[in-house]
């Protein structure tokens, strides 16, 4: 991510939180992501288990990495978030459908649990001190980097995707991400009349910034005003705009969120995202569905009067865009650049 | 993307009751909303989603739903829930 719109990392303040945030991560994309994707190939005979097996004698177990003796906490964990990120990212790359077997999402959230806890896959637990924790990740992470690369491994030799497909896909994935967001934010501040076409027309009005529309459903814009901040979850699974705005924040699946977001959306915003908001301003919750996906239009910060769009754009993090935050003041964002 | 909207049976303003249940629609309806009454802000067409729907559903509506009629309390907060329109029946006032 060239355009990380997410508040530059200043010095770690929360190893703990960081490494709950890895922890449910990597098992969000490994349960919900990569294994119900290699069961549904197993089960239409595209790449069978006895494929990956003969798969793995071509890819050697990755070195231990020296971390551990090398790094401190801190360099431990910047390499974990860095992994995840490729894992991630690799995620993305194995799962190209191939023309002649389209898959359906209904079918993959059949395959992920999300309808029947039968279906789960199950988690391990992370339990034990951070340096315990952080050594569990760093194993499972290798592990589950290894399954990934086997799998590709496959697709490639049984001919499911070829080797330009993926080199396409790695990069319209590099090409998104929240910095589209941030810019869709920057262009209606500053236009009035590119403000007026997304509201109305969502998705349709970024081609004018080159971004590629997608075809998720119809976009959804909330507009935060002096009376109204709106805030955005999907209960039932994690719907967003993924194909324009990339990847939600990490806790946007996570079931507490979701749950205390709709009962208490004043209380939440206060007490978990630290934005207490006045009794004047109503705060409203979008549930999105897989048909509308939404997303919201923080207000312009004041003190920002002749900036530049590209410098506006950098005020708005990725929880801005679910509302989740107000955009970054000046004066915070002279801070951490600092 | 979106069909025309003379296919809506709702209006913005309608105010309209949750179905309880309804075996035939999509079954992604947030439980927490079945059986509540809530006002129509949006109209937004019947989508066309091939990815996650089979078939093409109703017209689709966002409606208003106050958190206290909703989950009780005093709170004046909202919610906006994407419903199709075979989930929703006229309310009275």
């Amino acid at each position: 991510m060239t355009h990380s719109t997410q508040a530059a990392h200043g010095h770690m303040q929360d190893h703990e939180a960081h490494v709950l945030a890895v922890e449910a991560d990597l098992e969000y994309w490994r349960t919900k992501r990569l294994e119900p994707r290699v069961l549904q190939l197993h089960r239409r005979g595209v790449v069978t288990l006895y494929d990956l097996l003969r798969a793995a004698a071509h890819i050697s177990a990755p070195p231990i990495a020296a971390s551990s003796a090398e790094h401190d906490i801190e360099g431990r964990i910047r390499a974990l978030e860095d992994a995840l990120d490729d894992y991630i990212r690799g995620i993305g790359l194995a799962s190209i459908d191939p023309p002649e077997h389209p898959s359906v999402i209904e079918d993959t959230r059949k395959e992920r649990g999300d309808y029947d806890d039968f279906f789960r896959i199950a988690k391990p637990h992370h339990d034990g001190t951070l340096d315990e924790r952080i050594a569990r990740l760093e194993h499972e992470l290798r592990e589950y980097q290894r399954l990934l690369q086997v799998l590709m491994h496959a697709l490639l030799e049984k001919g499911v995707v070829t080797a330009e497909q993926i080199e396409r896909q790695r990069a319209f994935l590099a090409g998104r991400g929240a910095w589209n967001g941030a810019r869709i934010v920057a262009r209606a501040w500053v236009d009035p009349a590119f403000k007026q076409a997304l509201l109305t027309r969502g998705r349709e009005a970024v081609r004018e910034l080159h971004i590629p529309p997608g075809r998720l459903g119809k976009l959804g814009v909330a507009e935060n005003t002096a009376t109204l901040h709106n805030v955005v979850v999907c209960t039932l699974c994690s719907c967003y705009p993924h194909d324009l705005l990339g990847d939600p924040p990490w806790w946007y699946r996570d079931d507490s969120f979701k749950e205390s977001v709709v009962r208490d959306p004043r209380g939440t915003l206060a007490h978990r995202f630290d934005l207490p908001l006045p009794e004047s301003v109503e705060v409203r919750v979008h549930d999105s569905t897989s048909d509308v996906r939404w997303m919201v239009l923080p207000r312009r910060p004041a003190g920002t009067e002749g900036w530049s769009e590209e410098e506006l754009a950098r005020l708005v993090t990725i929880d801005a865009l679910v509302g989740a935050a107000e955009a970054l003041s000046p004066a915070s964002i002279a801070r951490t650049e600092r | 993307m979106t069909a025309p909207m003379a296919t809506h049976r709702f209006h913005v303003g309608d105010r309209v009751q949750v179905k309880r249940t309804n075996p035939a629609g999509n079954p992604r309806t947030p439980a927490y909303v079945r059986g509540k009454s809530g006002i129509v802000t949006a109209l937004h067409g019947s989508i066309d989603n091939p990815l996650d729907h089979r078939g093409i559903y109703p017209p689709l509506c966002s409606v208003l739903f106050p958190v206290r009629d909703v989950f009780g309390g005093i709170s004046r907060d909202t919610l906006s829930v994407d419903l199709h329109e075979d989930w929703l029946a006229p309310a009275g006032a």
